[in-house]
């Protein structure tokens, strides 16, 4: 049985957004600004598992191409741990590729969206996402 | 075929001694040894004996010095206080209280102490026979009238009547204390004190000068006292054999000289020291003669019991013949050699009977052999056999041997390397290092004898040959349709690799579009959330500013891209012309040094010559370096630009102190989209492109271009080279100053179609340089220049050259009354302003110019 921390601190969910371009994460950032969760920031994959582990949360933006780890490491990572099974994962890639989408939907990505993409399409995965 | 061993190829030996000739020289190097031992012994062992006494001499004479010094000084420090006492004259007054008596003194056994007044009669003595006396039996003694200590020996003592040696210490004025001591006892008492040993010692002590026998141990009672006709041994001589007073041979020791005046001397019997040392030497010499004895013995045994048996053995083995066996008579040898004989003997008769056999099967292999030969010498394909180690050919059949025109013998004293070509023996070698059991190989190219060379595939297999690992060899010319095949497989490798070169397109496209996504992304995200959201004054202003932002990284993007696309694609056209690249480096500096934390410095070489280049090209090269300096130097630290003359060559670096370059990057720094992937870059932004465009610059220039760094946090040091411009181009009758290329081949071209000849200067420091090397009879000047600005420029050359250069002015802008003023102040001949045809007006002008020159001159 694993310990649990008290309900009162756990209202409040996370989503992460990793992404290395400043502006993409200000974009990403603005558009799902919301009451509903609070949303921190990565700027590289090695930050994004170290966020992972520390906010555990409910859903991570990720950016497919990023320093030190990519997007599909990270998730990769994210998939082998059992605790987090509950945590899911957007990517979001700038390589229209097959190969790219079909390598972070086997390592088991909930959704992805291509650059450029819709804010409001975002918004709305996001909210299917955490179920809203 | 194997060779058999001709049976007459027995030899008796082949090298070493025989064991006869072994004994001699045992037997004469032991005897050799018996006499020298015999010798030494006999010779060695008198000068031992005498070196023996001789130190036995030594020590007693020093003991027996030491005894009598110590009666010596036992007298002196009884007497001493005595004599001296200040009441001794009561005993002289009352001799009823003198007590005196005598006690042994070192050597000084018996004897006896007198207090004596000075006419010599006795006041009173330890002996009762001298008290007794009472006349005075010392009357007229020397020592009597002595003041000082006195010694006498030997003396006949008046009351005894034996020899004595007389101490007297004298009383001033009233007598001496006198002492009598024996001296017949002396001699005796040393002898057996110190004299027991061996070597039967004889003290001998006598006075000064060897005049008189003081003590002697032998006969001492006939000898003390006795004068010496001569010096009874040579006192010259510390250790020597001198006879003794009876006559008798002696080994004297050390001599003494006592405090008295006395000599000791100590002698050894020599006679009879020596006869000890004979009788030691005897009982060597039979113990060695006993040994020689013993040895010859054994010598004599061995060489019977072994020796001539072997002997015999090894002469019937060499007559033995197979199929008609001696037998072997050994006799009387040693039971090893009897055991061998009779091994010898069944060895022979096996022999015998396996020869009979072997004989038949022989000829069978042999049969068989040849069977198999000849499969391998007839094969009508190519076959060797080669060591595996030495590589050495083993066996060739007919067919190599016609094949390739080397002779059996020939191919037999190669190696397989030498039928190869020289380039290909180390990829062959290292095939062959390790080759599988069987193993199918080709093609390769062997060397025919003629020079000539032969494709062929090989297939070869691990074989043992004899006792050596070697290998079997097929080689099969290669036919035509497996030409056709390999060139096939050839054909296919160029196939890959042109896929290859579109598998790397196809990644650029997408690199591409990657980073065109990433700007494109922001622009339409944040357009699309300001046209469907209600946003706050400052949301818009931060969102615009982020779509601005990104907005020019896309344009610059897309701009180095296709300068990219266009320089590579040879699209781009340059306009070489000489260039002043120091002035061109102020410039970049000017403009792109001063601002930030960063300080950039010039260090440009004083000689620096003209170089041939496109100046927007270069300046564009030089700030991209300035740029990535100052970029990739985020905790500041000095930039420094330098230009310098290095193997004909102008150099330019740019070197920073910045976050440096890791190795294994260097060598991809000037690929397109290239970035350093780290931490502490994350935040500085760029096309990835710069690089790449100012090495396709620099290469069009036909320069170079390099980074070098000593790694990361070590900064980083960017240069590349230009040509030097040629001399010749730098000559024309007119100096066209212009920063535009498009107007300035222009005006160029018009000065051509009037027979003048022209040269370029992009801007006013490459002209003064022009002017300075070669000058030029007129001058067309835009006013609006890089750096240093026309009207500078034209006053520079009135001070230096004086008025009479002709100079058109071409101007942007309209001048005003004061600016005009100015020109025509400085003389110029006509001010243009820049339009269509002006051109043509400036190069009339010039000509007009020139022509009235040529008047005036």
């Amino acid at each position: 049985m694993r310990y649990r921390t008290p309900p009162a601190l756990q209202i409040l969910r996370t989503v992460l957004i990793a992404d290395d371009e400043p502006s993409m994460r200000l974009l990403v950032h603005a558009t799902i600004e919301s009451d509903d969760y609070a949303v921190v920031e990565a700027a590289d994959g090695a930050e994004a598992w170290a966020m992972v582990q520390k906010h555990r949360p409910s859903l991570v933006l990720l950016d497919v191409q990023m320093p030190e780890r990519t997007g599909i490491e990270v998730l990769r990572s994210i998939k082998a741990d059992a605790s987090l099974n509950a945590t899911k994962v957007i990517l979001l890639t700038s390589k229209a590729q097959e190969s790219d989408v079909e390598a972070g939907l086997i390592a088991g990505a909930d959704f992805y969206l291509t650059k450029p993409f819709s804010p409001l399409d975002l918004l709305t995965r996001v909210e299917e996402a955490l179920q809203l | 075929m194997v060779q058999r061993q001709g049976e007459g190829d027995i030899r008796p030996n082949g090298r070493g001694w025989s064991l006869r000739t072994y004994m001699s020289l045992f037997m004469v190097v032991l005897l050799a040894v018996a006499a020298m031992a015999a010798f030494s012994v006999r010779y060695m062992s008198g000068q031992d004996a005498r070196a023996a006494a001789l130190a036995d001499t030594n020590f007693a004479a020093a003991k027996g010095a030491a005894q009598l010094k110590s009666g010596f000084d036992q007298i002196t420090e009884l007497s001493i206080p005595l004599s001296q006492d200040p009441s001794i004259g009561q005993l002289f007054a009352d001799p009823t209280k003198c007590k005196l008596g005598y006690a042994p003194l070192g050597a000084f056994t018996t004897g006896r102490v007198d207090l004596v007044r000075l006419d010599g009669s006795v006041v009173c003595s330890s002996s009762k026979a001298a008290a007794a006396g009472g006349v005075s039996p010392y009357n007229n003694q020397s020592w009597l009238a002595s003041t000082a200590p006195t010694v006498i020996a030997p003396v006949l003592d008046p009351v005894t009547g034996g020899q004595v040696v007389v101490i007297s210490y004298p009383i001033p004025g009233r007598g001496a204390l006198v002492w009598f001591l024996d001296l017949t006892p002396i001699g005796p008492l040393l002898a057996s004190e110190f004299g027991s040993g061996t070597h039967s010692l004889e003290f001998l002590i006598t006075g000064a000068n060897d005049q008189v026998v003081i003590a002697r141990s032998i006969d001492s009672a006939k000898w003390v006292g006795k004068k010496l006709s001569g010096a009874p041994i040579d006192s010259s001589a510390s250790s020597s054999t001198s006879p003794d007073l009876n006559g008798v041979s002696r080994i004297y020791g050390e001599t003494i000289t006592t405090a008295a005046g006395w000599r000791l001397r100590v002698g050894a019997d020599e006679a009879a020291a020596l006869s000890v040392a004979d009788l030691s030497a005897n009982r060597f010499l039979t113990i060695i003669l006993i040994g020689v004895g013993a040895m010859t013995l054994m010598v004599f045994v061995v060489y019977r019991r072994v020796a001539e048996p072997v002997r015999r053995l090894s002469l019937v083995m060499r007559r033995s013949k197979p199929g008609q066996l001696a037998r072997v008579a050994v006799g009387t040898g040693a039971r090893e050699v009897t055991d061998l004989a009779q091994d010898f003997d069944k060895l022979m008769v096996t022999i015998e009977s396996e020869l009979a056999d072997r004989l038949t099967s022989e000829e069978k292999a042999v049969a068989s052999e040849h069977n198999y030969r000849s499969l391998f010498e007839s094969h009508p394909q190519p076959m060797w056999l080669y060591d595996v180690h030495t590589l050495a050919f083993l066996r060739v059949n007919d067919a190599a041997i016609a094949q390739y025109g080397y002779s059996r013998e020939e191919f037999l004293a190669m190696t397989i390397t030498d039928i190869r070509r020289r380039e290909d023996v180390p990829k062959f070698l290292e095939l062959t290092a390790h080759p599988p059991a069987f193993d199918k190989s080709g093609p390769w190219t062997h060397l025919l004898k003629d020079g000539s060379t032969l494709e062929v595939l090989t297939t070869s297999h691990a074989v043992s040959f004899g006792e050596k690992e070697a290998r079997f060899v097929m080689a099969e010319d290669l036919t035509e349709s497996q030409r056709l095949e390999l060139e096939l497989h050839q054909s296919k490798a160029r196939a890959e690799a042109s896929a290859e070169l579109g598998r790397a397109k196809d990644e650029m496209v997408s690199l591409v579009s990657h980073e065109m996504r990433t700007p494109l992304a922001s622009i339409v995200g944040f357009t699309e959330l300001l046209t469907t959201r209600e946003v706050t004054p400052e949301q818009r202003k931060e969102y615009l500013s982020v779509m601005l932002q990104e907005g020019h990284r896309l344009t610059a993007l897309i701009n180095d891209f296709l300068d990219l696309r266009r320089i590579e694609g040879g699209h781009m056209t340059m306009s070489f012309a000489p260039a002043d690249i120091g002035a061109l480096i102020k410039r970049v500096v000017e403009l792109f040094g001063k601002s930030g934390g960063t300080v950039v410095t010039t260090s440009l070489a004083d000689d620096l010559p003209l170089v041939r280049a496109d100046s927007d090209s270069i300046f564009r090269v030089v700030a991209n370096l300035l740029s990535n300096a100052r970029k990739y130097s985020p905790n500041g630290g000095a930039i420094v630009v330098r230009a310098g003359l290095v193997d004909g060559m102008v150099e330019i670096s740019v070197q920073d102190e910045g976050l440096g370059i890791p190795h294994d990057a260097l060598a991809h720094l000037f690929q397109k989209f290239y970035r350093i992937d780290t931490v502490d870059r994350r935040t500085i932004r760029g096309t990835g492109l710069g690089l790449a465009i100012s090495k396709n610059i620099v290469e069009a220039h036909g320069g170079t271009i390099a980074a070098r760094s000593a790694g990361p946090g070590q900064g980083s040091v960017f240069f590349f080279t230009l040509p030097v411009g040629r001399e010749q181009s730098h000559k024309g009758d007119v100096l066209v100053v212009e920063d535009d290329s498009g107007f300035a081949h222009l005006l160029q071209a018009e000065l051509a179609t009037r027979d003048i000849s022209s040269v370029w200067a992009v801007d006013a420091e490459t002209a003064e340089q022009l002017m300075i090397r070669n000058g030029a009879r007129a001058i067309v000047l835009d006013l609006l220049l890089p750096g240093l600005s026309g009207e500078s420029f034209l006053k520079r050359m009135r001070e230096r050259y004086g008025p009479n250069i002709p100079v058109v002015v071409i101007t942007l802008k309209d001048l005003d009354i004061s600016e005009n003023l100015a020109l025509q102040k400085l003389g110029v001949t006509g001010v243009l302003r820049k339009g269509p045809g002006i051109s043509g007006t400036a190069a009339d002008l010039i000509e007009n110019a020139l022509a009235a020159q040529l008047v005036a001159s």
